[in-house]
């Protein structure tokens, strides 16, 4: 579609820009200590792009001239990502770190980031690709950094802007071998150029797909670019490290899926048909070895760590693992799963990391000696955070045990080359088991019992609820949120 | 193909040469009397004083740091400019809604007060500057 | 005369190496942004490279919007370095090492 035509269905884009500028310039217009007022404006901009994206077109189609995509899989991912915004959001007014601070930026901020994870999860340009990628980085750097008087946060920013630099300098070069080789930037047409490609250049292609992954795994923190993850987790501001752990995690999914399917594979998988890789490049096995790696070192390095709000950092590591598992298989089955699981973590990490922020405000700390007998004392909060570690560990029935199904099926289902993958991956929710239990064990059973109760604000209990509900109710009844993704599994695809 | 850098080696000898020649006489025919004064390093008249070796004050950066923020995006108004003609009124509205999103920027730049330069203390002034101390004016 | 697309790519190549040592061994956060910025460079290099040989614009349209997005990555990172140097007194990383298990 030409640039005009495709404003029309280009409306969440714009009303989100909208949003954030007069965020920018209400925050211009009032105190700081009613800098609060800016997330109302945020959320309720949110609000309304979600209203926006929800009653679009439900076509298919590209967008100015071939640059990004309108299709399901795309506003699938919108709608993620406004949720966790909109939680994230919420517990912003609440967590104390951020008291000392003007909050207008910081909202602000959020919205540009969504902005970027929107164009994320819908390019199909390299440049579009870079373009998204660096928007979000670069508003995570700031974030990450936001309180400019705390060393570890100043620290924090900064190991985030040197890896990320670093690492999105190393993909850029190799989106460049890759436009070298094919002379184009559009997905769809370097996929066509990369069929009809000799075998001489196959070495520019696998340096070319080792940089662009280097890429993409450090937006999903896989190993072995993951070595920003738990320092930048720890030193963040604990409402962004929930964030980042979810949203542009999703987001980078959505990107790599994209890529890989449409620009390496044939693109079938995406037609719901039988799919082949286009090239002689092994993408599967590199991969699947890259998964093996990223939960694997997740679960082992999260049992060693003695503040919580590190462990879970860890932990999202090894989480993006069990996701990237189900990557090397071309079929529908396992984009479905990969979906269903990024629903499921979305609530059980972000409740993971409200309850450090609810604990951080009352104790001051997040260390496991601070989480001592906070079970009795605290009886609400000690109940949830048992149901997100049940549930992030993948047992029955929370969410967290239908989303690993899901993944472990979609691998058995792909053929006896992948049963290796699913048996790592089970051996590995058992390592899990023990750090996550550690948590419940310290709540219920260490430290002396306080006999009086103390109850978390309202709006934190309230948030709370929000995720912990969906969590325990998407394990026993989870049919909404798979035919929410069976519905978004229309791709726009150009198959060969 | 060489008679192209042969005029580019031409240029650049006869550039030599000019600066050259006029030096030379001046060496040849003027009287050369050295004093303190003379050998000083030329500083706009003033009495050259202290060390170049100082910190500079954190503003530069944060000056810097703006104008190479609104420096770059000069570099989509000059492709614009060029087929600016052919694209006509919807061109302009495009650029329109750019400029106005950067100017959004610089108002807020402004409103910070980060475009005032005596903002706070001067806390690394060296040689006479020593004794300076600028309180809050804003 | 057009230079040969061979040239262009090993001095791209050559560059981004020294951007990549550069990144990898010095210990000033500045020095490594400036490696950093050589990183770019060279890989915009490679791409005008590209697009002359393709004889397309898309290679030098995606220049422009690295050139942006390189100085606003760089602002941001002399941002946070400016803040960090507030605290710290210090720009080594081998002494911001408060993250640590």
């Amino acid at each position: 579609m030409t640039n005009l035509q495709s404003l029309d269905l280009f409306w969440p884009e714009l009303i989100i820009t909208v949003v954030i500028l007069t965020a920018l310039i209400v925050d211009l217009c009032i105190e700081k200590s009613k800098s609060d007022v800016v997330g109302w404006v945020l959320v309720i901009g949110l609000l309304i792009t979600a209203i926006a994206i929800w009653n679009q077109d439900k076509t298919t189609t590209t967008l100015f001239t071939d640059m990004i995509v309108l299709d399901p899989f795309a506003t699938f991912f919108k709608l993620l990502i406004i949720l966790s915004t909109l939680l994230v959001a919420v517990v912003s007014w609440q967590n104390n770190e951020l008291d000392e601070y003007r909050k207008g930026e910081y909202f602000t901020l959020l919205g540009i980031l969504v902005l970027g994870l929107f164009l994320m999860a819908s390019s199909i340009d390299l440049i579009m690709v870079y373009i998204s990628i660096e928007v979000v980085s670069i508003m995570s750097f700031i974030l990450a950094g936001y309180l400019k008087l705390d060393t570890r946060s100043n620290e924090a920013g900064l190991k985030y802007v040197v890896y990320g630099a670093f690492s999105s300098g190393i993909m850029l070069f190799g989106l460049s071998i890759l436009f070298g080789l094919t002379g184009s930037t559009n997905y769809f047409i370097i996929q066509k150029s990369l069929a009809g490609l000799d075998g001489s250049a196959s070495a520019a292609l696998v340096m070319a797909l080792l940089m662009i992954l280097a890429g993409f795994g450090y937006k999903i923190s896989a190993v072995p670019f993951h070595f920003w993850t738990p320092d930048v987790y720890e030193g963040a501001p604990t409402t962004i490290t929930a964030y980042l752990s979810v949203a542009p995690k999703a987001a980078g999914f959505a990107i790599i899926i994209r890529f890989f399917h449409q620009v390496f594979a044939d693109g079938g998988a995406l037609a719901d048909a039988e799919s082949l890789s286009m090239t002689d490049v092994p993408w599967p096995e590199i991969i699947g070895i890259l998964a093996v790696a990223t939960m694997t070192l997740g679960n082992l390095v999260a049992i060693q760590q003695e503040s919580i709000k590190r462990m879970l950092a860890y932990s999202s590591v090894a989480h993006a693992g069990y996701m990237m598992l189900a990557l090397p298989v071309l079929s529908i089955q396992t984009v479905y799963a990969i979906m269903v699981y990024l629903v499921m973590y979305l609530f059980m990490n972000l409740g993971a990391f409200f309850v450090v922020i609810t604990v951080k405000n009352k104790t001051g700390g997040e260390t496991f000696d601070d989480y001592r007998g906070l079970g009795w004392e605290m009886p609400f909060i000690g109940v949830v955070m048992t149901l997100f570690m049940l549930s992030l560990t993948g047992l029955p029935p929370t969410a967290g045990f239908i989303g690993k199904f899901y993944i472990f099926s979609a691998l058995i289902s792909g053929g006896s080359q992948y049963y290796w993958l699913a048996i790592v991956g089970g051996i590995n929710s058992v390592i899990s088991l023990y750090y996550y239990f550690h948590v419940v064990k310290v709540m219920f059973l260490e430290g002396e019992r306080k006999e009086t109760l103390v109850q978390p604000p309202e709006v934190m209990s309230g948030v709370l609820l929000a995720t912990a509900i969906p969590v325990f109710l998407f394990g026993i009844y989870w049919n909404p949120v798979v035919n929410w993704v069976q519905n978004s599994l229309i791709f726009y695809v150009q198959t060969m | 193909m060489y008679r192209d850098f042969g005029t580019v080696l031409v240029a650049v000898i006869l550039g030599i040469v000019m600066v050259a020649i006029p030096l030379l006489i001046q060496k040849l025919i003027a009287p050369s009397k050295k004093s303190k004064d003379k050998l000083q390093t030329y500083e706009c008249g003033e009495e050259a004083e202290g060390s170049a070796w100082l910190q500079f004050n954190i503003r530069f950066y944060v000056i810097a740091l703006i104008f190479l923020i609104f420096d770059v995006e000069i570099v989509f108004l000059f492709p614009w400019a060029v087929v600016f003609k052919e694209l006509g009124l919807l061109a302009l509205i495009e650029m329109g809604i750019f400029l106005i999103i950067l100017i959004a920027g610089l108002a807020y730049v402004w409103v910070k007060a980060d475009l005032d330069w005596v903002k706070r203390n001067v806390r690394y002034g060296t040689g006479r500057y020593q004794d300076v101390r600028m309180e809050k004016t804003t | 005369m057009i230079v040969p697309l061979e040239h262009v790519i090993l001095l791209s190549l050559a560059l981004f190496s020294i951007g990549v040592f550069g990144v990898l061994f010095r210990r000033n956060a500045i020095t490594i942004f400036m490696s950093i910025e050589l990183m770019l460079n060279a890989v915009n290099l490679a791409l005008v490279g590209f697009s002359r040989y393709y004889d397309s614009v898309d290679g030098q349209v995606f220049v422009f919007l690295v050139m942006t997005l390189a100085a606003a990555e760089v602002a941001v990172g002399l941002a946070i370095i400016i803040a960090l140097y507030r605290n710290r007194q210090t720009v080594n990383i081998d002494e911001i090492n408060l993250l640590k298990n």
